[in-house]
């Protein structure tokens, strides 16, 4: 009986964590985006954006950079232009409301969270965290 | 050579000799201010975020003078977090041609998507006495927040005093920018137009 219940909680989390993983494209919800990933941490990103965001991007993967002290456009454009040299991101979107950057890069580039800090250092400001969806 | 003239120069050896790899490719900005002491152009380049160098050429009004200077500015201390940004420089330029001639000061500013405060303290000097003083504190705020590539706009107030004139005069402004290009107009009844523009390559 134990075994059975176990297995049971086991694959019921497995059923409710695999959409936030695998599927974040068009699961999102009024106001934001699928609020919670796998690992329990808020992405807190508009979904109206998101979905803007994805929008003619296939097979990619997305990085989604908290920023500190991205609080203005101004301030701002050096992290588009450090990242769109990169000729693996294929997207790029600030999200300055939430302190967000979103990238989207190719398949074949392996998202490295000390390359993401060091650009994002590079223009000013800090990262106080990465987390990747695949698409 | 005075002390301060020569960390001035000490400063921009050291800061020369350490430059970094550019990793920012933001780094380029073109500036040009008017107001009722002087006009100027100013080009400067920052090989990382902490500093930038530049020439800028400043026509003094008061004096009815020109003079050309080299540039330095560094970031002393910034504070980020999610919702402000805190930062304070120290300014300075000597003219290559007659190292008497040189300005040195500090300025910061904290910033929110809503709320600004700025100040700045600059003292220059000049090999013939034509010295003076010049300080602003500089209040704003947001009537909205843009999003990321819309036009902003900020409403600021601006108190400036300087030893030129001794009037400490204020008067309100409107700053502009959108993508790459900054515009602020300022006008007070004893200073007139207050201008300057940016672009950032």
């Amino acid at each position: 009986m134990k075994k059975i219940l176990l297995i049971s909680l086991f694959s019921g989390t497995i059923l409710v964590a695999e959409p936030d993983h695998e599927g974040m494209h068009g699961h999102s919800h009024e106001g934001h985006l699928h609020e919670t990933m796998v690992d329990g941490k808020n992405l807190n990103v508009s979904a109206e954006r998101f979905d803007k965001f994805m929008e003619e991007l296939t097979e990619v993967n997305i990085a989604i950079v908290s920023v500190k002290g991205m609080v203005c456009d101004f301030c701002a454009r050096g992290i588009s232009k450090t990242f769109l040299k990169d000729k693996d991101v294929e997207k790029i979107d600030v999200d300055l409301d939430n302190g967000k950057v979103l990238i989207a890069f190719s398949k074949s580039k392996e998202i490295v969270y000390a390359e993401i800090e060091k650009k994002i250092l590079s223009n000013g400001q800090n990262m106080s965290d990465l987390q990747i969806l695949e698409i | 050579m005075g002390i301060i003239k020569m960390i001035i120069l000490g400063l921009f050896i050291v800061f020369n000799i350490e430059a970094r790899p550019i990793s920012y490719s933001g780094g380029t900005t073109l500036m040009f201010k008017s107001d009722n002491v002087s006009n100027s152009v100013y080009l400067h380049y920052s090989p990382t975020y902490k500093y930038s160098i530049g020439i800028e050429k400043v026509k003094n009004k008061f004096y009815d003078n020109n003079k050309n200077y080299l540039r330095l500015t560094y970031l002393l201390n910034r504070k980020n977090t999610f919702t402000s940004q805190r930062n304070l420089y120290f300014q300075s330029g000597v003219m290559p041609n007659n190292t008497e001639n040189i300005f040195y000061g500090v300025h910061g500013d904290w910033e929110t998507r809503k709320l600004f405060i700025g100040f700045g303290i600059k003292d220059i000097q000049s090999k013939y006495g034509m010295d003076y003083k010049d300080e602003y504190l500089q209040l704003g705020f947001a009537p909205y927040v843009g999003d990321y590539n819309d036009l902003h706009t900020w409403i600021m107030l601006k108190t400036k005093k300087n030893t030129l004139t001794n009037k400490a005069s204020t008067y309100p402004e409107l700053k502009f920018f959108k993508g790459n290009a900054l515009m602020k107009f300022g006008y007070g009844a004893n200073t007139n137009w207050d201008l300057h523009f940016m672009y950032r390559f």
